[in-house]
């Protein structure tokens, strides 16, 4: 493998999101990954599949529409090099399709490859802080000359990386909507405390008396206390004691 | 939380700062990894893992230290009816004074809530929250690190910065609570001793507060029962919006008004107003 060095720094960069560098969501990344790979690695075709944490459906992708094709029948199965190695957080190293070992591991995995006109495979993890979420999976063809180390290596590298961005991502994602909810339960909190004294004002009520009503209009009207707060305080919505 | 007074709080601190500890440590088990593998191949990007890894450990065993703090002071309660230490007491400890205030501030820069250690740091949130300018506001309305000393404080503020003179602050820094792309708001000291109020403590103070305090899987946003969300101030807004016949922020901003102008804490103005002793018009 003779990938120049510019080329692999320029699959670095559009895998952290280019020259603005804003990091790229998970589905955009795993293309960018897939695309690049095949030439990058000297191989036929890559796939990757990743799972970020137990609640979210693991992602696919493929560099071609049978390496993708392979990525969700191996989902599916629960079976072949991608799956294994996303277990096992351990690199697989290049293994021959039609080998004993291969048929007795992958029975529904193997036939089907050899079938799309992938000979063989190597399979690296996406490696994380805590555990592996998913893998980089090169397929060859018989025309492919054998990986060498070297693309071994940079497969590794490459997946590392991918998984850093992902993880990133996913944080940001998540502290994203933290704050964000945050954010809204204070502002109702302060919302539904002003229509209390709107309330208590306009009928006078005392306070817990203001917000039985604001409740029980929620109730009836099937409406988030907030979106009714909100109303009384702008003005839109006027409660008598008889709501 | 149902915890059965100060020693079940103390208890339930206790444990969440062993789990802060424990997450520190697996973080730095697996900085040290990354960094003998980034030693081996420096161009790799171990480096970057292993720096991740490193902050990540730096902010748990940050929170460990306020859990562990506040946790002590919990179990050093001996009397049942003792008010219960305040978590902000900590905060301020850990960054070396005995004044410090947390305020959340609402993408409209509105104060949404607040939380101080002691009755100085309230005074100059109030006065914040009154005048309408300050160092919190500022740190989180540029999101970088806010600081003054002696008259440029008056320089820098011209209502607030004499007002909060006059309650004896001689130096204060503010800086934003961060989260991976806004701010949630800003955490203030006055007066801290010299030298200890360094930009890493505050980095990783600041650090921790919102990624254990006030986001995450183990978050408590009202401070174990530091946090004051001015209910009553918001109350006497929405009866005053009704008696003056105007918006609901108009009716705040008269409140906070007529409560400088008599030179009345805006709290004690809300109640009053709540309690029908007193009326505007």
């Amino acid at each position: 493998m003779t990938t120049p060095a510019q080329k692999i720094a320029d699959v670095f960069v559009q895998l952290s999101g280019g020259s603005a560098g804003t990091p790229l969501q998970a589905p955009e990344l795993l293309t960018t990954l897939v695309r690049c790979g095949p030439q990058l690695l000297g191989v036929h075709a890559v796939g990757t599949v990743v799972a970020l944490d137990d609640r979210t459906e693991p992602q696919i992708a493929g560099s071609e529409d049978s390496a993708q094709e392979l990525k969700r029948e191996g989902l599916r199965w629960c079976e072949g090099p991608g799956t294994d190695t996303r277990r096992s957080g351990r690199p697989l190293p290049c293994t021959a399709f039609d080998s004993e070992a291969a048929m007795r591991r992958w029975p529904r995995y193997a036939p089907r490859a050899l079938e799309l006109g992938y000979t063989r495979v190597a399979a690296y993890p996406l490696r994380t802080r805590e555990r592996p979420v998913g893998a980089l999976v090169l397929l060859s063809s018989a025309e492919d000359t054998p990986m060498s180390e070297e693309a071994g290596t940079l497969a590794q590298s490459l997946a590392d990386f991918t998984a850093l961005a992902l993880i990133r991502e996913h944080e940001l994602q998540k502290s994203r909507t933290l704050s964000g909810q945050l954010e809204h339960a204070l502002v109702s909190r302060v919302i539904i405390e002003q229509a209390k004294g709107v309330l208590a004002n306009s009928l006078d009520l005392s306070m817990d008396g203001a917000f039985a009503l604001l409740r029980g209009h929620a109730r009836t009207h099937r409406r988030r206390l907030t979106d009714v707060a909100h109303d009384v305080v702008e003005g839109r919505l006027k409660l008598g004691l008889d709501d | 939380m149902e915890t059965g007074g100060p020693s079940g709080d103390a208890a339930v601190a206790w444990q969440r700062a062993a789990t802060a500890r424990e997450r520190a440590a697996r973080a730095e088990v697996l900085a040290a990894q990354q960094e003998a593998l980034a030693q081996q191949d420096p161009s790799s990007v171990h480096a970057k893992i292993a720096a991740n890894h490193r902050r990540s450990a730096n902010c748990h065993r940050s929170s460990a230290e306020l859990q562990e703090a506040y946790a002590r002071r919990l179990t050093a309660l001996r009397q049942p009816h003792e008010p219960l230490p305040l978590f902000m007491g900590v905060v301020a400890d850990a960054c070396g004074t005995n004044s410090a205030a947390l305020t959340l501030i609402g993408s409209d820069h509105s104060q949404l809530a607040v939380a101080a250690s002691d009755e100085g740091a309230r005074a100059a949130q109030d006065l914040e929250f009154v005048l309408g300018e300050g160092p919190s506001t500022d740190a989180a309305a540029r999101r970088s690190r806010v600081s003054a000393v002696g008259t440029a404080i008056e320089r820098r503020w011209p209502c607030y910065g004499p007002a909060v003179a006059a309650l004896g602050v001689g130096e204060v820094i503010a800086v934003p609570l961060e989260t991976a792309d806004g701010c949630l708001g800003s955490l203030a000291v006055f007066d801290p001793r010299p030298g200890t109020a360094t930009a890493a403590v505050f980095a990783d103070v600041t650090e921790a507060l919102v990624r254990t305090v006030l986001l995450g899987p183990d978050a408590d946003p009202e401070l174990y029962g530091d946090t004051d969300h001015r209910d009553t101030v918001h109350q006497a807004a929405g009866m005053l919006s009704v008696q003056e016949h105007c918006a609901v922020g108009d009716a705040l901003s008269m409140l906070k008004a007529r409560a400088y102008a008599e030179g009345v804490p805006v709290d004690e103005m809300a109640r009053r107003i709540v309690h029908r002793e007193y009326r505007l018009a």
